[in-house]
């Protein structure tokens, strides 16, 4: 290996977690897509007691991807 | 393979990703492209993207929310109507009429045990209009092969997922009225 692919090798692995990272937003959006059609329904069908608990699971999960997107860091190597 | 050609080939495919990707192929020279130009959105971009899209979501859900209880603190009044023709719809037959609005189109029914039921012609699928089948005794929507009960609204099979609305309906010196109407799958 020469010096420039060892330069690299910190970049490949910040790659991997913005992969990682981007792979839970989707599943975290495909969720929360859920949960709207569900909110939709129950409002449509006047199942009102149903709606809270459905709004709280969304801002759950609009609280974790908010998370994955200002917290999560990589840690830099010394 | 050689023991050299194997760790140059290993070696390539460990290097820079650029390098890896260099645009090599004789169909690229008649179709030049920068790379960078194909890189335009990246995935801390994308990450960035779907989070504005978790908010929208989110102040969806909430808004629609909101929205129906909003409206559920709200008194519906429903002034009663007297459904033209009814009297003389036969058994096995059915009718159209517009209630509680002009917009709110409402299917009468009078079931093969004589007996008189209304319900809202929007199928809860994806609106389309529903019809009586005499054959059947049942409700049908063409649409996605629904099929709903004549007595309840309640589904039967299909798509749907909550049954048709209901429209309360009263009998008066001989005349079909409706009163009412309740959403389907309304539990109270």
């Amino acid at each position: 290996m020469n010096g420039d692919s060892n330069k690299s090798r910190p970049t490949r692995g910040i790659t991997a977690i913005f992969q990682a990272k981007l792979v839970l937003m989707v599943m975290i959006n495909l969720a929360q897509l859920w949960i709207l059609a569900a909110t939709i329904e129950a409002a449509l069908a006047r199942h009102y007691k149903e709606l809270a608990p459905l709004v709280v699971a969304s801002g759950v999960c609009w609280l974790i991807s908010l998370s994955i997107i200002f917290w999560w860091k990589p840690l830099r190597r010394r | 393979m050689s023991s050299k050609n194997l760790s140059k080939t290993i070696e390539k495919v460990l290097s820079d990703e650029r390098e890896v990707r260099a645009a090599t192929a004789p169909y690229q020279a008649e179709f030049p492209y920068e790379r960078d130009d194909e890189a335009q959105v990246t995935r801390r971009e994308f990450c960035g993207f779907l989070a504005v899209t978790s908010t929208a979501l989110f102040l969806s859900a909430a808004g629609f929310a909101g929205k129906a209880a909003y409206d559920s603190t709200k008194i519906e009044a429903f002034p009663p109507l007297k459904i033209e023709g009814a009297k003389d719809l036969e058994i096995g037959s059915a009718l159209n009429f517009r209630y509680p609005t002009e917009m709110d189109t409402a299917i009468l029914i009078r079931a093969a045990n004589g007996n008189f039921y209304a319900f809202g012609q929007k199928c809860t699928h994806l609106s389309c209009p529903v019809y009586y089948a005499k054959e059947s005794d049942r409700i049908e929507c063409p649409c996605h092969e629904a099929g709903f009960d004549v007595k309840t609204g309640n589904v039967l099979y299909g798509p749907p997922p909550r049954p048709l609305d209901r429209i309360a309906i009263e009998m008066q010196n001989g005349e079909v009225w409706a009163m009412g109407r309740i959403a389907g799958g309304h539990e109270s």
